[in-house]
């Protein structure tokens, strides 16, 4: 049986990379350092069946391949937000996608793609608290402190990144760019606007 | 055409920021204080400083600034002075890419207009 996707099926690769620049963490070396916060959550979680708790959609990525790295009984599930507009509509950041079940008593892990303001992170962490974990510890692929307003413990990190706009591994510049198994810069030509 | 502000911001990227501190629920407070930085020996100020923002959960103070890098020298020696005299005073300064960085991530598409005035 020919597997082969027809041309139709997307866009050709240079396609789907074109404006992306220097690559910042390959493929390899993310995988390599996930290993290692499955194996710290392994360790930390062992008879606690933690819930890992993630935020749409960015984090989808880090989060399949962190549970299939998790040695533990571990379960999943995810919320979303609104996304701050530009502006546009006044009003203010709310769920649009709660999570299944009730989590009173449960050992909670949020998990990140990436952390910079704290100012999304802040909010989930406000509403989950509310509702009475066993425990609550975050765990983010990617940070960036530089920007941070609101301080909050992170109790397992991937990697600090410098200030520079960046995608790929679900980090996205328009909803472009998340499919990239590494995290890249963008080529500041790319990261021109259109005023609105 | 730079894009217009709303009272008592001086520029629209600190307009733009007060939004985004709403929409997530952050309180904040708009140049609540100024902190002489020089005076001479009468007690007239001779240097002061404001910074724009103050989040008072986080007992942190932002200051804001499109200058360009180059530009900013005059606003780093104020912040290094308000950092000797005041140890215990925590502040963030966000230069123009960190507020470029900032607008790109939450979907400011018209900052560019913001940045032609300077702050």
């Amino acid at each position: 049986m020919d597997n082969t996707l027809p041309a139709s099926a997307g866009p050709p690769a240079s396609a789907l990379t074109q404006g992306v620049g220097r690559v910042l963490l390959s493929e390899a070396e993310i995988r390599e350092r996930i290993t290692v916060l499955a194996q710290e959550i392994s360790r930390d979680y062992a008879g606690r069946n933690p819930l890992l708790v993630g935020v749409l959609k960015g984090v989808i990525f880090f989060m399949s391949d962190l549970l299939h790295a998790i040695t533990v009984p571990a379960t999943v599930d995810f919320m979303a937000i609104s996304r701050y507009d530009g502006g546009r509509n006044k009003g203010a950041v709310r769920l649009i996608k709660d999570l299944d079940d009730a989590v009173e008593g449960r050992h909670l892990i949020f998990v990140e793609d990436i952390i910079d303001t704290g100012l999304t992170l802040n909010y989930l962490l406000r509403i989950l608290r509310a509702r009475g974990p066993a425990s609550l510890e975050v765990c983010t692929l990617f940070n960036k402190p530089d920007h941070r307003l609101i301080d909050i413990p992170l109790k397992y990190c991937g990697f600090d990144l410098p200030d520079r706009f960046v995608v790929g591994y679900g980090l996205d510049y328009k909803e472009g760019y998340r499919h990239l198994p590494y995290l890249a810069e963008l080529r500041p030509e790319t990261l021109q606007i259109t005023p609105r | 055409m730079a894009a217009e502000q709303p009272a008592p911001f001086s520029h629209p990227v600190e307009a733009e920021f007060a939004r985004i501190l709403d929409f997530y629920g952050i309180p904040w407070q708009y140049e609540p204080r100024t902190f002489v930085l020089e005076s001479d020996a009468q007690g007239t100020v001779l240097e002061a400083f404001t910074p724009d923002f103050y989040l008072p959960d986080q007992y942190l103070y932002v200051e804001l600034t499109t200058m360009q890098p180059n530009q900013i020298r005059h606003k780093n020696r104020k912040l290094r002075r308000l950092r000797e005299l005041h140890p215990e005073v925590s502040i963030k300064l966000f230069k123009r890419g960190d507020i470029r960085s900032l607008m790109l991530k939450f979907g400011v598409e018209d900052y560019p207009d913001m940045m032609t005035n300077r702050l």
